[in-house]
C-alpha cells in the first residue's frame, strides 16, 4: 500500500516546519522496508494447519499420539523457517502480503482508507520474538507429548489442538504488520489461554480460572482498542510502516524539547496501548489472574503463562516504541506500575507454599522488571530479559511440571524435600537448580546479566533511580523466594506425602502409576525411605489393592525420556543464553535492537518539562550514577551480593537444621511478623477486594435491573396492553381460542391501517383539490 | 426474479398443505432449498459493481387510484439480507425435524410462509407493499409461538404481538405522512420508496423530526432497542428453536433494515439532531441487556437478553453516520443472525434432550455431548467478538465508526486534515468508551452461560435418565447424547459462515459499500460545512444541522 497523502498531509501539518528539518536529523533509522518472501506467512499458517489437523484428529477420536507428532513436526518446520528467515534479513524489515482482510475506503472520492491485512511484518525485533515463540513451543509439545500421555483418547486431541492454535496466535500477534492483526493474535492467544487453563473442564476451579483470565483481559484489551482508534483517528493508519514514519517527528519533537508541539492524543495513545500490555502481561492491577492460571497443565504454564504470551505486553511497547518515545507520560507510567507490580508480586510469593504459584508470582514479578526495562529505555535490557526468562523460566515451570507429574499433583512445599537425590530425579533437580539460579541473578548466569541491564539503566535515566532501588530490592526478595523452594523441596532430607491429584491431572493417572509398579518399576521401588502414607484415603486404598509389594505406599515416578531430553536442553539454553551478553558491542540483542524501531534511545538530564523528559539517540557524557558510580559496573557487584545474600537468607532459614519437610526456622519467624505474613500469604488480598469493590456491587446492581426489567419496563407496558385487551375482550364474546387471538388483532390492524391510508387519502385529496 | 423468490416458499406451503402431515417436513426441505437455490441465482445475477443502485426491479401495480404498487428490487444489502434469509431458511426446517412432532403441516406450512414474508421486506420497493410484508411476518410468528411455543406460549405471542404491532402502525403513520406530504406537493399518490425519499428530505427539521420519532418507534420495538425490549425475552424464551432462530437471524434486522432503508435516508437532518441520544439509548442497551444477561439461569433468556445487548451495537453503528459505522452495522446484522442463531440451535438441542433450559439443571455437558459443547464454546466466542470470527469485524466496525465519528476531533486538531482517520458526526470516543464495556460485559455473561453449561461438574436435570431410556414422552425421540449428523449439518454451514466472515470479510464488506455510500454521502454533504471552519465549538455538534437549515 503506498502511504497516503492526507496520512503525509497530516504530519507536515501537525509538526509544521520539523519535517524538512527531519531530514537532517531523524529522531531514529527507519528500517527499509521490502518486499518479503511469501514462506514468512507460512510461520504463523503451519500451526494453524495444525490445529485443524488434530481437531480432526478430534473428529475421528484418533486414540493414539498422532495430535502430538503432528504438532512437534509441524511447529518444527515453523521454527525452521523462522530461523531461515532470522538469516535471510539483514537490518531492515520485510513485508510478506498474505491476503486481504479489513480494508474499506470511505469518504467523497473514497480516498480516505482502513486497511488491516494478513500480512507479515518481519524485522530483528518480530524475528527474535519468533525464534523463542518457535523454538520453545517446538520442545514444549515434545514435553508435553509425555505429560499429557494419560489423556490419550479423552483430551489430547483438545489439547494440542488449542496449543497450535496458541502458536498461530501468537505468530500472528508477534509478525502482523498492523495493530489490527496484533489484536487478532492478541486475543486469540487469549482464547487460547482460555481454552487451556480451563483444559480440566470438569474442575470448577479451572473454569473459574479461566473465565477470570479472559474477562481480566479483556479490560485490557478494550484500552488497547481505544489505543487503536485513537491511533488511526490521529494517524490515519494503522499500518506499523506507515505508523512509525509518521510517529517520528513528534519524536523528534521531544528529542529536542519542543513538547508544545506534541498533542494530547499523541500523549495518550501510547498510555491506552499500555493497558493493554497490563492486562495481557499481568501488571498491577490486572495482575490477578496469572497466578489463578496455574489451573492449567504445567505445560501451558510454562509456555502461555511464563515464556510467551505473558510477554505479548512486553512485545507491544517494544513493537510500538516510537508511539511510547512520543510521549512524556507513557514511559514513566510503565515504569512505575512496572516496579509496583515486581514488589508486590515478589512479596506475595515470599509467602506462597504452591511452587508453581510461586512461580507464577514470580513471572508476574519478572514482567514488571521486563516493563521496567523498557521503560527505562533499554530497549535491550527488557528484551533480553524476555529472552532469558522465556528459557529458565519455562525450565523452572517444566521441572515443576515434572515434579506434579511424579507426586500425583503434590506442589506443596511443605510435603514434599530433597526430591533431587531420589532416583531418576536428578536431571530434574538439576535443571531446577539452574533456573533457581537465573532467576535469583546468581553470578554469571543469563538472567544475572539481563537483570543488570535494566538495573543499571535505572540508575542512569534520569528521574528512574527510585524505580531502580524498588527493583534493586525486589531482586534480593526474588532471590530469597527462588531459592527457598530449592532448598526446602529439591535437597535436604528425602521426605514426600503425594498429593491427591488435586490438578485433576492424575485422573487416569493412578491407573498408569499402578501399571508401572505392577511391572516392577525398580526406581519407583527404591524411592521411599521416609515415604508417608498416602493422605488422601482413597487414593491410598485405590493403591494399596492394585500392587503387590509396596505395602500402601506411594511411588513418584521420575519423568522419561521426553521429559528430561526437554529439561535438559531447556537448561542448557538457560547457560547459553548468558553468552548471547558477550556477542557484539552491547550483547547481541541489542545489536539486533538497533536495526529496528526498538532501538535504544537516551535520556538527557536538562529536559524542557518538569518531568524532565528528553530523549537523545547519542549516550550522553553526563549520566546517572548509582552513588557516585558507574551504575553498569557497579551494578556487577551490588546485583551479585544482593542476590547471594537473598540465597544465603533462604538456605538459613530452609536448608539449615531442617529435619522433615514441614517445618523450618522460618516458621519460628512468622509470628514476630504479626499479621503481615498472613497477609501476604494471602495475596494481600487483592482478589476479596475486587469482589467486594467490583464484582458484588456489578452483580448486585444486575440483579436489580433484572428486577426492574420484569416489573417496572415490562409491567408499563402491560398497562398498556391491558388497554386493548380490555377492548379485544369487550369485542369478542366467544372465549378466545389461539386462531381468534390473532384473528381478531389482525382484523383490527388491518382496519386502522385501512382507515389511516383512507383518512390520508381523503387528506391528500383535498390539498390536491 | 424476486417474485419468484417470495412465490417459492409460498407455493411449497400450499403443497404442504394439501400432502399428509408426514411428508411436510420433506416438502418444507426441498423448497427451503429450492429458494436457497433462487437466491444463489438471483445474487449471481446482481451486478455488484452498482451495489448501490436497485437491480432485479419488476413493477406491477396494486391499487393505482393510490400510486400502491407491487414493485421490487434489491439494492446489496437487501440481497444479502435476502441471502442471509434463504440460508436461514433450510437450517429452521432442519432444526425442526425431531422437535415438531404435532401439527405438521401447520408449523412447516406458516415457516414457509413466514419467509415469503421476510424476503418482501427486504425487496419491496414500495412503502404500502413493504408495511404489508412487515406486518404480515407477524401472523405466521404468532402462530409459531402461540402453538408450538413452551409453557408460556400464549402470552408470549400475545405480548409479541401486540407490541410490535402498535410500534409498526406508529411508523405507518410517519411513513404516511411521508407520501401524504409527496402527495400534497406533487399533486399524486405515490409509495414508491425511492421518490418518497428525495420528499422527505426535502421537508424542514420541524417537520422531519416528528415523521423520524414515528418511524424510530416502530423500528426499535422491533429491533428491540432499550426502554422497548421486553417482548423479546419473552418471545424468544417460549418460541420454539426454530422461531427463535428466525427471530432473531432475520426478525430483529427488520428493524435494523427498516432504520437503514428509511430512517437514515429520509430524514438526515433530523437523524443528525437525534443521533446522540439514540445513541446513548442504544449504550444503556448495550450494558443493562449485558448485565441482566449475567444474572439469567435461563440459558435461553440469557441468549435472548444478549441479542439486545447485541443490537445496541448494531443501532449505535448505524447512528454513527459514516462509512465504517454503517458498513459495520450491515456486516452485523448478518453476523449477529449467524451467530445467535446458531446458539439458539444449540440451546434447542440440549433442550430436545434434556426439556429443560434451566442453567441450575444443566452443566458440564461437554463430557456427554464434546460435540456440541466445541460448537457452543465456537459460537460464543463468535457471540463475544473474538478476532477472527465474524463477530469481531463488525462489533470492531461499530465501534471504530462511533469513535471516529466526532466533529471535535476536526476542531481540536484546527483542520480535519490533521486527523485523517477522523469523520465529523455527532458521536465520539466517549460513546465508544462507553460501549466498549459492552465487550467486557459481552464476555462475562457469555463466559458465565460458556462456563456454567459446557464445563464444570456434569449436571443432568434429575430423572433424565429415565426419560432417555424409558418410553418416550412427547417430543421425546431416543436422540443419542450427542449431536445426530443431521444436527450437525445444521450448524456446519453457520460455522462455516463465522470463520469465513471473519478471516475474509472482504467480498461482503465490498459489497455492501456501494449501497452505504448512498446513505453516508446524504450527510457527508451537510456535516462537511461546520467542520470546514477554522474554529468550530466542540460542544455542541448537536445544534449543527439546525444552523445549516435556512
Amino acid at each position: 500500500m503506498l502511504m497516503h497523502s492526507a496520512v503525509q498531509n497530516a504530519a507536515e501539518a501537525v509538526v509544521g516546519g520539523a519535517v524538512s528539518a527531519a531530514d537532517a536529523a531523524r529522531a531514529f533509522a527507519l528500517p527499509e522496508v521490502t518486499e518479503g518472501p511469501w514462506w514468512v506467512a507460512l510461520i504463523p499458517f503451519l500451526p494453524l494447519l495444525g490445529a485443524a489437523l488434530c481437531g480432526l484428529c478430534a473428529a475421528f477420536k484418533v486414540k493414539s499420539k498422532l495430535p502430538a507428532w503432528i504438532t512437534v513436526a509441524l511447529l518444527a518446520t515453523s521454527f525452521a523457517i523462522t530461523v531461515a528467515m532470522f538469516q535471510q534479513l539483514s537490518g531492515g524489515a520485510s513485508i510478506s502480503h498474505a491476503f486481504r482482510w479489513i480494508e474499506f475506503r470511505w469518504g467523497p472520492e473514497a480516498d480516505q482508507i482502513f486497511t488491516a491485512n494478513f500480512s507479515f511484518y518481519a524485522d530483528n525485533l518480530s524475528i527474535l520474538w519468533m525464534l523463542f515463540v518457535t523454538g520453545l513451543a517446538t520442545l514444549i509439545a515434545l514435553y508435553a507429548s509425555e505429560y499429557m500421555s494419560h489423556e490419550v483418547g479423552t483430551g489430547y486431541c483438545r489439547f494440542f489442538a488449542a496449543f497450535c492454535l496458541f502458536v498461530f496466535s501468537m505468530s500472528c500477534l508477534v509478525l502482523g504488520d498492523n495493530l489490527i492483526l496484533l489484536f487478532l493474535g492478541w486475543e486469540g492467544v487469549g482464547l487460547c489461554s482460555y481454552l487451556l487453563i480451563g483444559y480440566y473442564y470438569k474442575k470448577p476451579s479451572a473454569v473459574a480460572a479461566a473465565k477470570k483470565a479472559f474477562i481480566m483481559n479483556r479490560i485490557g484489551d478494550l484500552g488497547l482498542l481505544m489505543g487503536i482508534f485513537l491511533t488511526f483517528v490521529h494517524f490515519g493508519t494503522v499500518e506499523y510502516r506507515e505508523l512509525f514514519a509518521l510517529a517520528e517527528p513528534y519524536v523528534l519533537a521531544l528529542q529536542q524539547g519542543r513538547i508544545g508541539d506534541i498533542p494530547a492524543i499523541v500523549n495518550l495513545i501510547p498510555v491506552l496501548l499500555a493497558i493493554g500490555a497490563f492486562g495481557k502481561s499481568a501488571q498491577f492491577p490486572l495482575y490477578v489472574w496469572l497466578p489463578d492460571a496455574m489451573e492449567g497443565p504445567t505445560p501451558v504454564s510454562a509456555l502461555i503463562h511464563a515464556a510467551t504470551m505473558v510477554t505479548a505486553g512486553v512485545y507491544l511497547i517494544a513493537r510500538t516504541y516510537p508511539l511510547f518515545l512520543a510521549s512524556d507520560i507513557a514511559l514513566p507510567l510503565v515504569a512505575w506500575v512496572g516496579a509496583i507490580t515486581a514488589l508486590l508480586a515478589a512479596t506475595i510469593g515470599m509467602a506462597q507454599f504452591d511452587i508453581k504459584r510461586i512461580m507464577a508470582y514470580s513471572t508476574v514479578s519478572q514482567l514488571g522488571f521486563m516493563f521496567c526495562g523498557l521503560a527505562v529505555l533499554t530497549t535491550a535490557g527488557g528484551v533480553f530479559h524476555v529472552l532469558t526468562h522465556a528459557f529458565f523460566k519455562a525450565t523452572l515451570f517444566l521441572a515443576c511440571g515434572a515434579v506434579m507429574h511424579g507426586f500425583a499433583g503434590q506442589l506443596d512445599l511443605r510435603k514434599l524435600s530433597g526430591v533431587m537425590f531420589m532416583p531418576g530425579w536428578l536431571i530434574v533437580g538439576l535443571a531446577m537448580l539452574v533456573g533457581c539460579l537465573n532467576l535469583a541473578g546468581f553470578p554469571f548466569t543469563a538472567g544475572y546479566f539481563s537483570k543488570d541491564l535494566i538495573l543499571a539503566e535505572a540508575f542512569i535515566t534520569p528521574t528512574m533511580a527510585p524505580i531502580g532501588w524498588i527493583l534493586l530490592f525486589t531482586a534480593g526478595l526474588t532471590a530469597y523466594y527462588t531459592f527457598r523452594v530449592f532448598f526446602r523441596v529439591f535437597v535436604g532430607p528425602k521426605e514426600f506425602h503425594p498429593g491427591d491429584d488435586a490438578h485433576g491431572e492424575a485422573e487416569t493417572d493412578v491407573e498408569e502409576h499402578s501399571e508401572q509398579v505392577e511391572q516392577g518399576n525398580p526406581q519407583a521401588e527404591a524411592v521411599g525411605e521416609k515415604a508417608h502414607d498416602v493422605g488422601d484415603e482413597a487414593h491410598g486404598a485405590d493403591e494399596a489393592e492394585d500392587h503387590e509389594h509396596g505395602h500402601g505406599h506411594f511411588h513418584p515416578h521420575p519423568p522419561g525420556w521426553a521429559i528430561n531430553t526437554v529439561l535438559a536442553t531447556l537448561a542448557l539454553a538457560s547457560i547459553l543464553a548468558a553468552g548471547l551478553y558477550f556477542i557484539g558491542d552491547k550483547g547481541w540483542v541489542d545489536g539486533m535492537l538497533q536495526s529496528s524501531t526498538a532501538q535504544q534511545v537516551y535520556l538527557t538530564q536538562e529536559g524542557t518539562r518538569a518531568s524532565g523528559y528528553a530523549l537523545v539517540t547519542a549516550e550522553p557524557a553526563a549520566k546517572g550514577t548509582f552513588l557516585g558510580f558507574d551504575p553498569h559496573k557497579a551494578m556487577y557487584y551490588v546485583s551479585a551480593v544482593v542476590g547471594l545474600i537473598g540465597i544465603g537468607v533462604a538456605f538459613v532459614l530452609h536448608y539449615l537444621g531442617r529435619t522433615e519437610a514441614a517445618t523450618s526456622r522460618a516458621d519460628k519467624l512468622l509470628p514476630a511478623m504479626g499479621p503481615i505474613a498472613t497477609w501476604a500469604q494471602d495475596k494481600w488480598r487483592v482478589d476479596e477486594l475486587y469482589d467486594m469493590v467490583i464484582v458484588k456491587p456489578l452483580r448486585v446492581i444486575s440483579h436489580i435491573f433484572h428486577v426492574i426489567d420484569k416489573l417496572i419496563v415490562d409491567g408499563l407496558v402491560n398497562l398498556f396492553g391491558v388497554l386493548p385487551r380490555m377492548i379485544g375482550s369487550a369485542l369478542r364474546p366467544v372465549q378466545s381460542g389461539q386462531l381468534q387471538g390473532y384473528a381478531v388483532g389482525m382484523a383490527v390492524g388491518l382496519a386502522f391501517v385501512l382507515l389511516v391510508v383512507v383518512l390520508m387519502a381523503v387528506a391528500g385529496a383535498g390539498v390536491a383539490s | 426474479m424476486l417474485y419468484l423468490l417470495m412465490a417459492v416458499p409460498l407455493l411449497f406451503a400450499a403443497v404442504i398443505a394439501t400432502r399428509p402431515p408426514e411428508h411436510a417436513r420433506w416438502i418444507a426441505l426441498v423448497g427451503s432449498f429450492v429458494a436457497l437455490g433462487v437466491t444463489l441465482f438471483a445474487m449471481l445475477q446482481f451486478s455488484y459493481a452498482f451495489g448501490g443502485s436497485t437491480q432485479l426491479e419488476a413493477h406491477t401495480p396494486w391499487i393505482p387510484a393510490l400510486g400502491v404498487t407491487l414493485d421490487v428490487g434489491v439494492d446489496s444489502v437487501s440481497l444479502l439480507l435476502i441471502a442471509l434469509t434463504a440460508l436461514l431458511g433450510p437450517i429452521c426446517v432442519l432444526a425442526s425435524w425431531t422437535a415438531i412432532t404435532w401439527q405438521q403441516r401447520t408449523y412447516y406450512a406458516w415457516l414457509l410462509i413466514l419467509q415469503t414474508a421476510m424476503v418482501g421486506v427486504f425487496a419491496a420497493r414500495d412503502l404500502i407493499f413493504f408495511y404489508v410484508c412487515f406486518e404480515f411476518t407477524l401472523i405466521p410468528m404468532y402462530v409459531l409461538i402461540s402453538l408450538f411455543g413452551s409453557t408460556n406460549r400464549k402470552k408470549a405471542a400475545t405480548k409479541f404481538f401486540l407490541y410490535t404491532f402498535t410500534g409498526s402502525i406508529v411508523a405507518l403513520a410517519g411513513l404516511i405522512y411521508v407520501a401524504w406530504w409527496h402527495a400534497r406537493g406533487a399533486g399524486e399518490w405515490t409509495f414508491a420508496i425511492a421518490t418518497l425519499g428525495e420528499t422527505a428530505r426535502q421537508m424542514p427539521l420541524s417537520v422531519q423530526m416528528p415523521v423520524m420519532i414515528a418511524m424510530l418507534l416502530g423500528f426499535a420495538v422491533k429491533v428491540p432497542l432499550f426502554p422497548v425490549h421486553t417482548w423479546l425475552p419473552l418471545a424468544h424464551t417460549e418460541a420454539p428453536t426454530a422461531g427463535s432462530v428466525i427471530l432473531a437471524g432475520v426478525l430483529l434486522k427488520l428493524g435494523t433494515y427498516g432504520i437503514y432503508r428509511f430512517v437514515l435516508p429520509f430524514v438526515p437532518e433530523a437523524v443528525a439532531v437525534a443521533a446522540p441520544t439514540i445513541a446513548v439509548l442504544s449504550i444503556i442497551g448495550i450494558v443493562y441487556a449485558g448485565l441482566i444477561c449475567w444474572v439469567q439461569t435461563d440459558v435461553k433468556k440469557l441468549v435472548a437478553y444478549s441479542s439486545v445487548s447485541h443490537l445496541g451495537f448494531c443501532v449505535i453503528g448505524l447512528f454513527a453516520l459514516n462509512h465504517v459505522g454503517i458498513s459495520g452495522s450491515v456486516m452485523y446484522m448478518i453476523n449477529h443472525g449467524l451467530s445467535t442463531g446458531a446458539l439458539f440451535l444449540l440451546i434447542g438441542m440440549a433442550y430436545e434432550r434434556y426439556h429443560t433450559r434451566s442453567m441450575k439443571e444443566l452443566g458440564g455437558l461437554a463430557a456427554k455431548m464434546p460435540v456440541w459443547a466445541t460448537f457452543m464454546v465456537f459460537f460464543a466466542m463468535a457471540s463475544v467478538a473474538l478476532p477472527g470470527l465474524n463477530g469481531f469485524v463488525s462489533e470492531f466496525m461499530c465501534m471504530m465508526g462511533v469513535f471516529q465519528a466526532d466533529d471535535a476531533w476536526a476542531a481540536a486538531a484546527g483542520s480535519a486534515a490533521q486527523v485523517p482517520g477522523s469523520t465529523p458526526g455527532p458521536l465520539g470516543p466517549w460513546f465508544a468508551l462507553a460501549a466498549g464495556t459492552g465487550v467486557i460485559i459481552g464476555a462475562m455473561y457469555v463466559l458465565y452461560m460458556v462456563g456454567k453449561v459446557c464445563f464444570g461438574p456434569l449436571v443432568e436435570p434429575a430423572g433424565h435418565d429415565q426419560h432417555a431410556h424409558g418410553d418416550g414422552h412427547e417430543g421425546d425421540h431416543h436422540l443419542p447424547a450427542d449431536l445426530t449428523p443431521r444436527e450437525i449439518w445444521t450448524l456446519l454451514p453457520l460455522a462455516a459462515g463465522c470463520l469465513v466472515l471473519g478471516l475474509y470479510p472482504s467480498p461482503v464488506l465490498d459489497t455492501i459499500e456501494p449501497s452505504v455510500s448512498n446513505i453516508v454521502s446524504l450527510y457527508d454533504d451537510r456535516v462537511e460545512l461546520p467542520a470546514m471552519m477554522p474554529t468550530g465549538d466542540t460542544d455542541a455538534p448537536a445544534d449543527r444541522p439546525a444552523e445549516v437549515m435556512p
